[in-house]
């Protein structure tokens, strides 16, 4: 019984990094049509600038976050406004764009901060574990857990209760005709490209206590987040948050029976299974037309 | 792809590439430089195989460093083989006997024989496309989600072999590598011979390429690139030639993996991690994805000028820092690559010389053309 809690507390912890780091992710393709390989080092840069605040600065993990948010929400806002504005009538080519990008913030970051490896502190309030239905859990990934729940719930508000969301739905479906009743599109994707970006600083900020922060730890997560958004399609929320259960689940599950490798690899090998046989069911629409 | 008016430019291109690349071992007898040449070289079939993927055929893989290192590691695996009796003795590998393996895995048996290996070198990576690109293009998977796709398998295979530290020497590769003796010909990785041969090599990988890119097949494969939905009514069996295209390009990546091996003495996990394959697509993208020479030359020109400056890790760097920020002003500004250069300031020199400022002559409109339909393919719907 505690063998079975355990296991599902774990997948649960996965589920809930993954969906806190593919929420941007998701976010930034299912409105501009972006794939953003340079996710990744967003999120790089949101466990560098915890680290950045915490050494120089003894501003501690959780107060940080707005900060955090605010920084790498910035550096999205930039990157949207100086590059992937020129690239929304060539979507393939933003994939190489944001990779290019992913350089240009990974190799700043070598060569500011230096290749070796960071450690961000837990904050020691949460170092603890609860008792929980007799097993004990980390307080830390509980916390992480409730924060990635009240920023699904703060996603959601903002785009489905507020004026902005209102706008930013209407220039997801259809930017010629939203442009028509005055909504400033240009604006839009640009919050919308920083909103995302700083989600996936505040997923990294989250993360960095846990790993090791390294200029080149962004890619394993994005490509996990990529998985996610593959299987569960990008057009809702929905999809997102229930293929991050699924395979937080999964993952964990096999790599409780094997390891993380062979994890990964079975996943993937689903994955690709999948697809040969519920396109449609797994993708959005955007992908038949290609 | 060349337009008519510059095709023999184009020729001409071809035949000095080869002549320079064929008579260098005149000038150069320092088996270090010849070594670094021929390092370049071997970049430049790699970046030429994506090229005939993602140029021709509109198959953006992001993860051709798979077929590249597992193509390298058949090789290394042959070459390990042979080594057998003087490091270990008999039985296994040396780096095998270190994790306690006592027999010799089933998978290494073949390996034995250099035919199987040369062979395997180019099969195995275009089986795993196959395979991939069956479940793949069948389901009509296209664009962005390939690119994503490839990825991920890179990574997934990249941790499978480091994971698999006993059969496949984990972190460290497989190292201190016998040398490769073909119809007695010693291919020690400083010599003349390995040079010529990647060179060759890169000869036969570009007459491959444009057998293929002027066959009928590879039209199919262009228009694929551009209309995937107009040829598939035209009655094609799309996902046939995306995969075959994909395949291709995955057993050229093993070969010039092999080759790598030779080169470098060892094959390594490294050689299949996300930097490599990030690198190929900046050679392929700035040598001008749209041209094999132009693919291949990225990459000779690209490794060349970082191998010519430096060798420090700081200033490499530094180095990719560069090449990011010419990536992102490529993919921006010039989306066929450096090579289209060619191609515009040969147009603009020809309706100068047609009086300057008039309307465009003929000549120069089927070099607009593709232009103009490269952009449109990429338009979302």
């Amino acid at each position: 019984m505690a063998d079975t809690i355990n296991q599902l507390s774990t997948g649960l912890s996965i589920a809930s990094i993954l969906l806190l780091v593919s929420l941007g992710l998701a976010i930034i393709y299912g409105t501009m049509g972006v794939i953003n390989l340079a996710h990744g080092d967003f999120l790089m840069l949101g466990a560098y600038s915890v680290w950045f605040l915490q050494t120089y600065f003894g501003i501690s993990l959780i107060p940080g976050l707005v900060l955090v948010f605010l920084m790498v929400g910035a550096v999205g806002w930039l990157v949207e406004k100086t590059i992937i504005r020129h690239l929304y009538a060539r979507p393939l080519d933003t994939i190489l764009a944001t990779w290019g990008i992913g350089i240009l913030l990974e190799q700043s970051v070598r060569l500011g901060a230096g290749a070796e490896l960071r450690y961000v502190q837990m904050p020691p309030s949460l170092t603890s574990a609860v008792h929980i239905l007799g097993t004990d859990q980390s307080t830390y990934r509980i916390f992480i857990f409730v924060l990635t729940v009240l920023l699904l719930l703060a996603t959601y508000g903002l785009i489905f209760k507020t004026s902005f969301g209102m706008r930013l739905r209407a220039v997801t479906q259809n930017p010629e005709i939203a442009k028509c009743f005055g909504v400033n599109a240009s604006q839009v994707y640009s919050l919308t490209f920083a909103y995302g970006a700083g989600l996936a600083g505040i997923a990294g900020a989250l993360i960095s206590p846990l790993k090791s922060v390294s200029p080149d730890m962004g890619i394993g997560f994005v490509v996990d987040a990529f998985m996610v958004v593959v299987m569960g399609g990008v057009e809702s929320l929905l999809g997102t948050v229930v293929s991050s259960g699924l395979l937080g689940e999964l993952s964990g599950g096999i790599a409780y029976l094997t390891n993380d490798t062979l994890a990964k690899a079975v996943v993937f090998t689903g994955i690709v299974i999948l697809i040969r046989f519920r396109p449609q069911g797994l993708f959005a629409v955007r992908m038949r037309r290609g | 792809m060349s337009t008519r008016h510059s095709s023999r430019a184009w020729i001409y291109g071809y035949i000095a590439v080869c002549v320079v690349m064929l008579a260098l071992p005149l000038f150069v007898s320092d088996g270090y430089l010849l070594n670094k040449f021929a390092r370049y070289i071997i970049f430049g079939i790699l970046s030429l195989a994506l090229c005939l993927s993602w140029g021709y055929a509109g198959i953006l893989n992001l993860g051709q460093a798979v077929s590249f290192g597992l193509g390298s590691y058949c090789m290394a695996m042959a070459l390990k083989l042979r080594t057998i009796p003087i490091q270990t003795g008999g039985g296994v590998p040396d780096f095998m006997s270190w994790n306690n393996v006592k027999t010799l895995p089933w998978f290494w048996e073949p390996f034995h024989s250099y035919a199987f290996a040369i062979f395997a070198g180019m099969a195995v990576p275009a089986i795993l496309a196959f395979l991939l690109g069956w479940f793949v293009f069948r389901a009509r998977v296209t664009g962005v989600y390939v690119a994503i796709i490839t990825l991920a398998m890179l990574v997934v295979v990249n941790l499978l072999i480091i994971d698999a530290q006993s059969y496949t020497g984990g972190f460290n590769g497989i190292t201190d590598l016998t040398t490769l003796k073909l119809f007695g010909i010693a291919f020690d990785a400083y010599s003349k011979a390995t040079y010529y041969l990647a060179a060759f090599s890169l000869i036969a990988a570009l007459l491959i390429g444009l057998a293929i890119i002027k066959s009928k097949t590879g039209l199919v494969m262009q228009a694929i690139r551009d209309d995937e939905m107009r040829v598939r009514y035209f009655g094609y069996d799309v996902a046939h030639y995306q995969n075959f295209a994909f395949c291709v390009s995955a057993a050229i990546a093993g070969f010039a993996g092999m080759l790598y091996t030779l080169v470098m003495e060892f094959a390594s996990p490294t050689f299949l991690n996300v930097s490599i394959s990030l690198s190929i697509v900046i050679w392929c993208a700035v040598g001008g994805r749209a041209s094999l020479l132009g693919a291949a030359l990225g990459a000779i020109v690209v490794t060349g000028v970082q191998g010519s400056l430096s060798d420090s890790p700081k200033f490499l760097d530094t180095w990719m820092l560069i090449m990011g920020a010419l990536f992102i002003a490529v993919v921006l500004f010039l989306p066929k690559g450096l090579v289209s250069l060619i191609d515009i300031f040969e147009q603009r020199f020809r309706k100068q010389a047609a009086g300057g400022g008039g309307p465009l002559t003929p000549t120069a409109l089927p070099a607009a053309a593709p232009a103009a339909s490269e952009l449109r393919q990429d338009e979302v719907g």
